[in-house]
């Protein structure tokens, strides 16, 4: 048979310097006939922002995405809202307050993607060299509070037990999942519903001295109830009857672009929160919920031309698993525009953020290595680290102490029992934290890093995209080598309004996560649409066209890159050192800047108690009782303009700590972050919100507003 | 005497003032009267009770106390510079080793596609079409033009990413059309839509088996199974790959455990897959029902292989049995592979699925799958509803395939006649033993062990894993000469329960007519008789 070129799947080399130089005379905007050739313009692209940097030019605001492909459509697109609907816009969504002036042509759907045109409010994301990297202050609130907040979920709690100690015996059927019985559950549901609710409805009483222990514990009379239920009680108590009385503000459907605005559709329950009815109406929404930092949810424009050119050419599916023919040329374009966009050797594709981090983990560590993982980290890690075997243990959320000295003993300590030397030691962290809005301290932990010897993970889920001047996260952001980490994890679901998610570092590491991580053998590949997107959303916000997508592209890709010899590709290579080259940030994430920064920052001088970073474009609201937290949610939303928010409660944060979390996107205009400031200094008041800052030193809300800009910057 | 009372006299006074103080204070507590009333009455029952409170009162404050002290014995005391010596001499291990050349070899050899996938597809690597038997395209719904016209509508009103997970504003009407198209073409109650196949069964399994519960589980499951198994943390006992009497002894022998120690009745799983996806094997569903109902166990079917590729629309193996898919308490299948778009599912009845929306790992922490690859599959549930005719010629396919393959002799086929995926294992040489037929070679009476996953049989494995491994790539690269893109089944080997035979796996897909698929089948054959011929 022929030889095939060296490892395809693994291109990382950028094509040869020559070859380099040959396209230096392409124009961005003309058409590319392969990836190979889409490759080289990024270099150049990369090279000419770089120069730019170099001379000190200011940064400029690109367009939302140079198109590069055939597709015209978006030209068309100067749409103020979409025509299936009328828009009176008593909500005031539809339309931008102010219409845009003539020399203005806004490419974007304003319910999806904000016009604002003001170039005030811009705002680069990036660390202030030298100062500290705040800690997580977990600012407290007034006694009261606290006091009423454990008040409450006593009551809660004694409430749910009472309830449930008579209801289990006056409505039997209702309890029938709890119980354990003879019969599957399927069919018992029909049984239930007939022989239990007759004797209870004529002998309500007998029912209060049950003969059957079996309707209370698990230890019933097994032999002849063979299903132990599904839920023990215990189990279940939360949800039943904590969670089920907020249900309200969970899992709400909503249909069309989780954008800008979000359209919900509108649901009743006839019977506390136990069956939701749509009632067939809808509404729409300011949407500062989703995961949308850089506005990337969009049905019309560059990035949505680019993947309906890629279904019709495509088709939907990848077929398969990436190691058993379901690889095709658009993972490699994608996996090598990720390795440079995150500035790393090599990078490796998944179909899904959750099982990056559950299929890789357990590629890394084994027995005998120890994972240190912040408390507060996402599921997905843990699910991973428990799948690997390896030794956990926690350190306290973003402190840098407790991590020195956790390090220090499990160094000195060695394995338990044996003592013997561990045999490698991976940090994991986040880069954003999902509830809290803290950013890693990672200067911290680089230093530590030289010192302890471990390894490096951070899961940019958050922070990808969201951070840094260039978007590339929170080693942009704190300025400092990508290469310096380890492992970079990221997933496209949050900045790019993509799916799945990458894992990136060195060479030999991804091509043997290629190899050993779960999902190249086993799961399947991530299809073509997402993966379009992905690479439109990129490449839009490092300012480079788009691969076309011509049925001549990449036959020569994959030689050319193949045969691109070493030596040429580490010479580009160096040129790749990050956060350097870059192309003027993209007004995505300028605007994503600035509105971080004047919610978190109006929030605060407003008075309410919030967590995080003021970079971080996830903005929590502290709330503390469990009551705030259906009517903060339905105050939002019944407004005249709704707004749609999310509130965590415990298990996902502290019990005490449930708060409302603001995501803020590039797609909100300055306009929509004041809606919301006025909203929740309304409903602040009414809910006793405010305990953050005294009267004397709080802003009001007009005066936040006008100086938008200051608060932004203070 | 007098001297004595005279100089105690103060000191009593002060403690009876105390004293009344302490009480009064006390009683000014609310809730005091209650306990004053709890100790009196017990104490009257039974003066011993509390004494034997106070006790366990302090010993409860003494455990309190020293938990905060370090209880670990093995916790050696070092001083800061013997740490900082230590932190100096330690190295570690590097974070990976690099690749095998076989394991580079195999990365190499991976097919990459340019453009889109289907039956003919175009490699990357030489420009060329070839023949597609290694893509999973069972149904041919790959290049469907109606589902591609639907996703684009769909794309043009929902954008890409849904940019939340299902409890965040994440769940999207075609969301749940998908799940209510799933339930009504199963025959279920309900169905919960997770955004990648192979994350769905490892976080179903958790999701209902908790530490203490008792899950027996086939030993050939696949290796996401067998991750959710581990996360699960529940009791496991293996019976025999696909051998329902073994299952029914395990069974048996779980239950006398239990009677024998007395315990309480926990929850009690059986788990195990439609088609095998290590081997191609398929389970006698409605025996396996039968078994269930009759040891109360609940049913967790993977069928994320035979959904979408067997029964005569497709349904999986509840419809080639003809069994209600209601009867299997959490029926899984993948998306991605039945339809051809992303994500998996499980289905079941209500309370099963809802009880997922809040306990299912992957399903709660991740984002939803984005609308138009969930349309594309409603689409795809639709297309396979009213064509009957793609099932057949998929099965047509498959049996011109095996007709072809079962005459060799140099290998074996451990796959069911009916399974669209066909594994093909090297024949041994020397005894031709394997796993399927061993049992039977070898007489022996004694049972596995259910407590381990391996066989009975498995010290008489006796096949070279990297020998065969490199004589199947070699037919591979062979095939691959003659325009037919087939592939090895990957295993993660060292991470697996058990390291499965190499195997050249084909996939069948209703795309190809009969001809060609036989054409292609040829090609693969004489690939084998060439590589494997050269070996004697
Ligand atoms: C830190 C972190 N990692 C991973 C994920 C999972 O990503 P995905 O939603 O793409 O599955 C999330 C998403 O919530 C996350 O916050």
């Amino acid at each position: 048979m022929t030889p095939l070129p060296s490892s395809p799947m693994a291109l990382t080399k950028p094509p040869s310097a020559s070859f380099l130089k040959k396209r230096k005379s392409q124009t961005l905007s003309s058409p590319m006939p392969s990836a190979a050739s889409y490759l080289s313009a990024l270099s150049q692209a990369d090279a000419r922002a770089r120069n730019q940097n170099n001379t000190g030019r200011s940064p400029t605001s690109t367009p939302a995405l140079s198109l590069s492909s055939s597709v015209t459509s978006s030209s068309e697109d100067t749409v103020l809202y979409e025509d299936d609907r009328e828009f009176d816009n008593v909500d005031g969504l539809a339309l931008p307050a102010r219409p845009p002036t003539s020399e203005q042509v806004f490419t974007t759907v304003h319910t999806e993607f904000g016009h604002c045109a003001d170039e005030r409010y811009r705002y680069t994301s990036a660390h202030v060299p030298d100062s500290e990297v705040p800690a997580h202050v977990e600012k407290d609130p007034p006694y009261y509070i606290l006091f009423s907040t454990y008040i409450s979920y006593l009551i809660l709690i004694c409430l749910g037990h009472v309830r449930d100690f008579v209801g289990k015996r006056l409505h039997p059927s209702s309890y029938s999942h709890l119980i354990p019985k003879d019969t599957c559950y399927c069919e018992a549901l029909r049984y239930c519903g007939s022989s239990v609710l007759l004797p209870t409805t004529l002998l309500p009483f007998t029912r209060l001295f049950p003969k059957y222990p079996g309707l209370y514990t698990n230890q019933g009379n097994f032999s002849s109830q063979g299903y132990a239920p599904l839920n023990s009680d215990f189990d279940s108590f939360y949800t039943r009857r904590l969670k089920t009385r907020l249900d309200e503000c969970f899992s709400q459907p909503v249909t069309g672009v989780a954008g800008r605005t979000i359209v919900l559709l509108d649901r009743i329950s006839p019977d506390y929160n136990h069956t939701q009815i749509l009632t067939g109406n809808r509404t729409r929404a300011l949407n500062i919920s989703s995961y949308n930092y850089l506005g990337f949810a969009q049905a019309r424009g560059g990035c949505a031309d680019a993947v309906e050119e890629s279904i019709k050419r495509y088709g939907i599916s990848s077929c398969g698993t990436r190691l058993t023919g379901g690889s095709n040329d658009l993972h490699v374009i994608g996996e090598a525009l990720v390795a440079k966009f995150v500035g790393v050797e090599d990078a490796l594709i998944s179909s899904m953020g959750f099982a990056t981090n559950s299929t890789i983990i357990p590629a890394l560590v084994g027995k005998g290595c120890l994972v240190i993982s912040d408390e507060l980290n996402h599921a997905s890690i843990r699910f991973g680290v428990r799948l690997s075997g390896a030794h956990v243990r926690m350190f306290r959320h973003n402190d840098m102490k407790s991590l020195e000295s956790l390090l220090r003993e499990c160094i000195s300590q060695g394995q338990p029992k044996t003592h013997r030397p561990w045999k490698k030691i991976l940090l994991i962290v986040e880069g954003l934290y999902s509830m809290e809005g803290t950013l890693a301290n990672l200067p911290a932990i680089l230093e530590l890093k030289k010192k302890y010897k471990f390894y490096l993970f951070v899961d940019e889920a958050h922070s990808i995209g969201a951070l840094g001047p260039h978007g590339r996260g929170v080693a942009d952001y704190f300025n400092i080598d990508p290469r310096s980490i380890d492992i970079l994890m990221g997933t496209f679901t949050k900045s790019f309004g993509a799916a799945g998610g990458y894992i990136a570092g060195s060479k030999a590491l991804i091509d043997r996560l290629r190899v050993h991580g779960h999902s190249g053998a086993y799961a399947e590949a991530m299809t073509p649409a997402v993966l379009t997107q992905v690479i439109a959303s990129m490449a839009s916000i490092m300012g480079v066209g788009l691969p076309s997508m011509g049925p001549s592209s990449s036959t020569t890709t994959l030689r050319l890159s193949s045969s691109s010899s070493t030596a040429n590709g580490n010479a580009i290579e160096e040129e790749y050192s990050h956060p350097g080259p870059a192309p003027p940030s993209s007004s995505r994430l300028r605007r994503l800047a600035f509105n971080s920064r004047y919610l978190h920052n109006g929030l605060n001088k407003l008075g309410f108690i919030t967590y995080g970073h003021p970079a971080s474009p996830i903005v929590p609201l502290l709330l503390f009782n469990p009551g705030k937290m259906n009517m903060f949610h339905r105050m939002m939303k019944d407004r005249q303009t709704p707004i749609v928010v999310v509130v965590v409660a415990y298990p996902a944060t502290p019990l005490v700590t449930s708060r409302v979390r603001f995501c803020v996107s590039a797609a909100h205009t300055k306009e929509d972050v004041d809606t919301v400031l006025r909203a929740c200094d309304e409903v602040g008041d009414v809910l006793d919100l405010k305990h953050g800052l005294e009267r004397g030193k709080r802003w009001s809300v007009d005066m936040i507003c006008e100086r938008a800009v200051e608060v932004a910057a203070m | 005497m007098n001297a004595t009372s005279t100089t105690l006299e103060p000191i009593l006074d002060f403690l009876a003032r105390t004293l009344t103080t302490a009480e009064t204070t006390f009683n000014k507590l609310p809730g005091s009267a209650v306990i004053q009333r709890y100790v009196k009455s017990s104490h009257q029952n039974d003066p011993g009770r509390t004494i034997l409170e106070l006790i366990l009162f302090i010993f409860a404050v003494r455990t309190l106390l020293q938990s905060r002290t370090r209880a670990d014995k093995n916790f050696i005391q070092f001083s800061d510079k013997e740490v900082d010596e230590l932190v100096d001499e330690w190295t570690p291990e590097p974070l990976a080793q690099s690749l095998t050349p076989q394991e580079e070899n195999d990365l190499a050899a991976v097919p990459i596609i340019s453009g889109p996938n289907g039956p003919k597809p175009k490699l990357a690597s030489t420009g060329k079409t070839a023949v597609n038997l290694a893509s999973y395209n069972f149904t041919g719904l790959s290049g469907n033009e109606e589902i591609k016209e639907r996703a684009v509508e769909v794309l043009r009103k929902y954008g890409l990413g849904s940019c939340g997970p299902p409890g965040f504003y994440g769940t999207l009407d075609v969301h749940m059309e998908l799940e209510r198209d799933i339930a009504d073409f199963l025959g279920t109650e309900a169905a919960i839509l997770y955004s990648q196949g192979f994350s769905t069964i490892s976080s179903v399994i958790p999701a209902f088996c908790k530490r203490g519960d008792i899950i027996v589980a086939d030993r050939g499951v696949n290796f996401a199974i067998q991750k959710g198994i581990q996360i699960s943390r529940s009791t496991v006992r293996w019976f025999d790959h696909n051998d329902l009497k073994s299952l029914e002894e395990v069974l048996e022998s779980v239950e006398k455990e239990r009677k024998k120690r007395r315990g309480p009745l926990t929850r009690r799983f059986i788990v195990t897959e439609g088609i095998f996806e290590k081997d191609g094997a398929m389970v006698d569903l409605p025996k396996l029902i039968d078994i269930k109902f009759k040891h109360k166990y609940r049913l967790v079917l993977d069928e994320s292989i035979s959904f979408g590729t067997v029964g005569r629309t497709g349904r999986g193996l509840t419809e080639l049995y003809n069994v209600p898919a209601s009867k299997v308490d959490m029926l899984i299948g993948s998306v991605a592979n039945g339809l051809n778009s992303c994500g998996g599912f499980c289905a079941g009845s209500q309370i099963v699925v809802n009880h997922q929306r809040i306990n299912g790992l992957s399903f709660v922490f991740s984002a939803s799958m984005p609308a138009l690859l969930s349309v594309a599959a409603s689409e795809g549930i639709n297309i396979l509803r009213n064509a009957p005719s793609i099932l057949a010629t998929l099965q047509e396919n498959t049996q011109a395939a095996r007709a072809i393959l079962d005459r060799l002799d140099c290998i074996t086929i451990p796959s069911h006649p009916a399974s669209p995926i066909i594994h093909i294992h090297v024949r041994n040489t020397k005894s031709s033993l394997h796993p399927a037929t061993a049992a039977t070679i070898v007489p022996s009476t004694k049972p596995s062990n259910p407590t381990s996953i391996m066989p009975k049989d498995a010290a008489s494995w006796d096949w070279d894993i990297p020998a065969e491994e490199k004589l199947l790539q070699d037919v591979v690269d062979e095939a691959l000469v003659q325009g037919v893109i087939i592939t090895k089944a990957k295993r993660l080997r060292g991470q697996e329960m058990v390291d499965a035979r190499p195997s050249i796996r084909l996939a069948m897909t209703s795309a190809l007519t009969k001809k060609e698929t036989e054409k292609a089948v040829n090609v693969v054959k004489s690939a084998l008789v060439k590589v494997l011929g050269k070996r004697r």
